[in-house]
């Protein structure tokens, strides 16, 4: 049979050895450039080999088992969905979510790397029942469809016969060729040899090797006699209109349809969820990212995303039972079962990491672990200088045992500690303000309150200082009524005492994005060019709370009679 | 302390950085303007290597040139292991020998093309760069058998030799002259295993394979 149209529009472009743990190996289809690089979960990574920043090389980057690095400023993109996770020129803001490298479809088997420039949907080459004998790769510099015809009268000259194709056998083993399409006048010769011969391994290798090479000498003087092809110009996808605006603030429950994929008791109350998508990739998250869970009883949550960088193929989520809430979490825990769907919203980080402090300290209080475990696993990971304090009422109540055990000596536990007890242990942990290290702190609030105000007493800068409130303990105070101009929309709207300013704006056609409903996520934050605002969040701190730059506007309010937004 | 006349952009003198830095060898650099100053042609630098030629180190009264020389020294001098340099079997000192032979290759070739296109050495560049795709593709080919061998250093053994620091500079540097190495994967493999090797140093053009390191 004819190997070469069995396999469709599928070619490989890489054996399976070529693409070694930590490695970027650079390929080419069709004068388009791979960088094509394995994860440390076994996952095959085909992208075009381009930073979307500068255009350099990604086969030059660095892949860390999770990420690729670009080499030239040092632009992140995730294992599998190819989302940029950190830009170091940036280190406070988390990347928009569409920014995102361009991916090829890749298919592993028979020892080869497979994939295609066109569409999708053709049928990916089988597995063979044994895995062949891989070849080592000959290029050549000669016109691929001049290559495949010469390569039907190679001689192997291994007993076996040209049997179409590019199909030889000797009726017991076979060997098949495939021709890499490189460039107009570049070619890489692939292929293997299946059935008994195939124990020969090395010999036979270095046997077909020198028959293969022989055979590239007389095609390449034979291409030499012809005048040589243009090279085909590489095609670069558009840069898509939100690399250069800002991603669309339409998010929300319902986009994504997750499965349940396990549901699994991690400590004493706390269930940890893994979501999967139903089909297709799901979006890039960065470590601090939560989503919005639309439960089957109709309440939306929010949760922090546990999972760290390179587990791109589920999100993890850690869920505490609380007696006292409103039914989110008792819907999770008492109903929800594996193999159930969920309504997800695409991730959104309003709590993203810089790496590039000297040393990181990470406080979590209780289940407020959750970012904090995706946070040390990126830091971990690059061998940076971090520390995880978690304190919980007792070794029962430690969540993910397993990603705890990972961080080694990077994570202290602190175990049944009353308010003093904590608040000593938070003076210790922060005796040592330094101008290149930065805190997180996620928990009770109180426990938030507590730590902020140590650091800020024991010198820390609030720059230094990061925090997420779970919710906004506060009693909402909307009595006031005021006006709000929108900038950029040239509208003026009333906001009416018992409503927010954000209801007032959806309720005028204004597409916005919120989560929480609280002032605890930093979704809905706006900017404000005029007027004070009359801030009830727990998203800002308190020097940018002074600034009255910003506002949330599911709570906050105004002071002023008047607020003009950048909207 | 020992000193090298050196030059940032001369691969040949990087190898000899590379392996005094993997050795964790101080010394004192002496720099010889190279290009555009062509300081390596007047009488004050042929008073210390009569050939004109970078690098040269000194340790004490002795003086040695030419990099191959010059990386065979370094390891017989500071590497008490005997790693580097393998005198063990004398098949694996006559394999280092060949592979510092074939840096030699390199230079004449991949190291003129990038001369030529960069600083306008007057070379003929197309032949330089045949000649080196001739010498990798050799080199891909002995790699990618080592490796299925279990090997992964161009000498057998353990442990990389001098063979692999002076093969180093100027397949890293070659797209500088306009040779592209796409299609040379077990080569591209190997450069990541040397510049994993503890102590390494990067130069100019050649950039770290792993993140943290300068």
């Amino acid at each position: 049979m004819d190997g070469a149209s069995s396999i469709g529009p599928w070619v490989p472009v890489a054996a399976s050895e070529d693409v070694v743990p930590r490695h970027v190996f650079q390929g080419k289809l069709s004068g388009q450039e791979l960088a094509i690089w394995r994860a440390d979960d076994g996952y095959v990574n085909v992208w075009e080999n381009r930073c979307l920043h500068r255009g350099v090389r990604l086969s030059i980057g660095v892949n860390t088992g999770t990420e690729l690095v670009c080499q030239y400023h040092g632009w992140r993109y995730a294992n599998r969905n190819a989302g940029c996770t950190y830009i170091p020129a940036h280190p406070a803001d988390a990347p928009p979510r569409t920014i995102c490298n361009r991916t090829y479809p890749v298919h592993e088997a028979n020892g080869l790397i497979w994939t295609h420039l066109g569409d999708a949907g053709d049928a990916a080459p089988e597995s063979l029942p044994e895995e062949p004998l891989v070849l080592r790769a000959v290029p050549l510099n000669a016109a691929p469809a001049d290559v495949s015809a010469a390569l039907e009268g190679f001689a192997p000259d291994e007993g076996m016969a040209h049997r179409g194709g590019l199909f030889f056998s000797d009726g017991i083993s076979s060997l098949q060729l495939y021709v890499q399409p490189m460039d107009a006048g570049q070619s890489v010769i692939r292929g293997y040899v299946t059935g008994p011969l195939a124990a020969q391994g090395l010999a036979l290798l270095r046997r077909l090797n020198t028959a293969l090479t022989a055979f590239a000498r007389q095609a390449e003087a034979e291409a030499r006699a012809k005048p040589a092809p243009a090279p085909i110009p590489p095609v670069y996808g558009r840069v898509s209109a939100e690399l250069a605006e800002m991603p669309e603030m339409t998010a929300g429950p319902g986009k994504i349809r997750v499965t349940v994929a396990a549901k699994t008791m991690v400590a004493e109350g706390i269930v940890s969820l893994e979501l999967r998508p139903l089909r297709g990739v799901l979006p890039a998250f960065q470590p601090g990212a939560h989503i919005d869970v639309a439960l089957p009883n109709g309440l939306v949550r929010q949760y922090s995303l546990v999972n760290g960088p390179g587990e791109t193929d589920r999100y993890i989520i850690g869920v505490k039972r609380e007696a006292q809430s409103a039914g989110g979490s008792l819907a999770i825990h008492d109903h929800l079962k594996a193999g159930d769907l969920l309504a997800i919203s695409e991730p959104r980080n309003n709590f993203p990491l810089r790496r590039n402090a000297e040393e990181t300290i990470f406080l979590a209080g209780g289940i407020g672990v959750t970012p904090m475990l995706a946070m040390a696993a990126a830091m971990a990971g690059d061998g940076q200088n971090c520390r995880l304090h978690y304190f919980a009422a007792g070794p029962d109540h430690l969540a993910f045992a397993e990603r705890l055990a990972a961080l080694g000596e990077r994570l202290t536990s602190h175990l049944g500690l009353d308010p003093a007890g904590t608040t000593a242990a938070l003076k210790a942990i922060l005796s040592d303000p330094g101008p290149a290290r930065q805190v997180y702190v996620c928990g009770p609030g109180p426990m938030l309150d507590a730590a902020r105000s140590i650091a800020a007493e024991q010198g820390w800068p609030e720059s230094a200082v990061h925090f997420e409130y779970f919710r906004n303990t506060h009693q909402i105070d909307d009595s006031s009524s005021f006006e709000i101009a929108l900038a950029r929309s040239a509208v003026t709207l009333q906001v009416p005492a018992g409503k927010s300013i954000l209801q007032v704006l959806r309720e005028n056609g204004v597409a916005m994005a919120s989560s929480c409903g609280q002032g605890a996520c930093g979704t809905c934050r706006v900017k404000v060019l005029e007027g004070i605002p009359d801030h009830q969040d727990v998203y800002l701190n308190n020097t940018e709370r002074a600034a009255n730059t910003t506002i949330m506007t599911c709570v906050s309010r105004a002071k002023s009679d008047r607020l003009v937004l950048d909207i | 302390m020992l000193r090298l006349y050196d030059y940032d952009l001369s691969g040949n003198c990087y190898k000899a950085r590379l392996l005094l830095a993997i050795l964790g060898v101080d010394y004192e650099r002496k720099n010889v303007d190279f290009f555009p100053g062509f300081k390596h042609r007047e009488p004050e630098f042929l008073a210390i290597n009569p050939l004109g030629q970078l690098p040269v180190l000194e340790d004490g009264d002795l003086r040695i040139a030419q990099s191959a020389a010059i990386l065979v020294y370094i390891a017989r001098r500071f590497d008490p292991s005997g790693l580097w340099y393998p005198l063990d079997t004398p098949d694996r000192t006559g394999q280092t020998q060949q592979w510092l032979g074939f840096a030699e290759g390199l230079t004449a070739t991949a190291s003129a093309a990038r001369l030529a296109d960069g600083m306008g050495f007057d070379f003929d560049a197309d032949a330089a760069r045949a000649g080196a795709h001739r010498l990798l593709a050799v080199m891909d080919e002995h790699l990618w058998f080592q490796e299925r061998q279990g090997q992964g250093w161009l000498v057998s053994g353990e442990a990389p030799t001098v063979a692999d620091i002076a093969c180093f500079p100027y397949v890293m540097l070659s797209e500088e002259g306009g040779i592209p190495r796409e299609t040379y994967p077990a080569i591209r493999r190997w450069s990541d295993r040397v510049k994993r090797i503890p102590g390494f140093v990067v130069m100019p053009g050649i950039f770290p394979a792993i993140l943290g390191s300068q």
